[in-house]
């Protein structure tokens, strides 16, 4: 009875934290974050876009939100689909029907000429899409004020 | 011998304990990897198609932007024009407003001007709170 240690190693539990259900709650995580991912349904374009100080998160659903893109030479983009400015509003008028509280954030490029904006915020007006978004990046005061 | 033997038997199971650590690194490199998507932006309202308000010009701030960046500030009838930049629109409505509560600000751009100097005013005149603001086209 009184071998190496044999009374003090009676007790039973493991002094391991047991690692056979790790590989379980790992995976188990991996598809949980794999199921949950929404995958962004547009192409990236090459746009810069402009700073704003003022720059502020919208807490609209994604679903909600509705991308028009602008690049430099005026090329405007709607779900990925080339749109000629005057037909902007024919594009956004059913999805202004269909969406309550659309928002359509509009990611034009810097450099973009005023007239091309001016132009698609009167065929947002007239497809009754009034709330908008300018896309801008957050602009730190710090960086503004060593400029 | 034929403990020898029995020695090289291979293992009839695939290894596991490895396999939290092959998880994990997958874990991590997708988190590490995925690049979220913000929505964010200077927001407007902008209003119902032609819905013409008439508005005193005492209550106007006239703001026109200049296709080489330069903006022209006018306050109302008065003729007077200031040249300013974008950067300095935000002082000036703090000082105009603090004397006219009603004031609506009229960022009128130049057609051939860049986008980023109406965003650089809007922003200016959004982080000085000002919250009437009609945007328009600057007709020569």
């Amino acid at each position: 009875m009184v071998g190496k240690g044999g009374l003090t190693r009676k007790s039973k539990a493991a002094s391991e934290i047991p690692s056979s259900s790790l590989a379980d709650m790992a995976f188990l995580l991996l598809i949980f974050f794999m199921v949950t991912t929404v995958f962004r349904q547009e192409a990236d374009r090459d746009v810069v876009f402009p700073d704003a100080e003022a720059t502020q998160r919208l807490e609209e659903p994604r679903k909600d939100i509705l991308n028009v893109y602008m690049e430099r030479d005026g090329g405007i983009f709607i779900n990925d689909r080339m749109t000629a400015p005057d037909q902007v509003s024919s594009v956004i008028g059913p999805i202004s029907a269909d969406v309550r509280g659309l928002v359509v954030m509009l990611r034009s490029d810097r450099d973009v000429p005023y007239y091309l904006v001016d132009q698609v915020l009167k065929e947002l007006q007239a497809a009754g899409a009034y709330r908008v978004a300018f896309y801008t990046n957050l602009e730190q005061r710090m960086l503004r004020e060593r400029r | 011998m034929a403990l020898m033997k029995k020695k090289n038997r291979p293992s009839g199971e695939i290894p596991t304990s490895s396999m939290a650590d092959i998880a994990f690194l997958l874990l991590v490199f997708f988190l590490v990897t995925t690049v979220f998507d913000e929505q964010r932006g200077l927001r407007m309202v902008l209003p119902e198609a032609d819905s013409e308000v008439e508005v005193s010009q005492r209550n106007v701030l006239h703001i026109l932007i200049q296709p080489n960046g330069v903006v022209h500030v006018r306050r109302g009838e008065a003729p007077a024009v200031q040249q300013t930049t974008p950067a300095a629109i935000g002082d000036i409505w703090r000082q105009e407003f603090a004397n006219n509560e009603n004031l609506i600000a009229s960022v009128k751009t130049s057609p051939q001007a860049p986008y980023r100097y109406m965003v650089d005013v809007l922003d200016q005149l959004q982080a000085a709170r000002a919250e009437r603001i009609a945007l328009g086209i600057l007709e020569e």
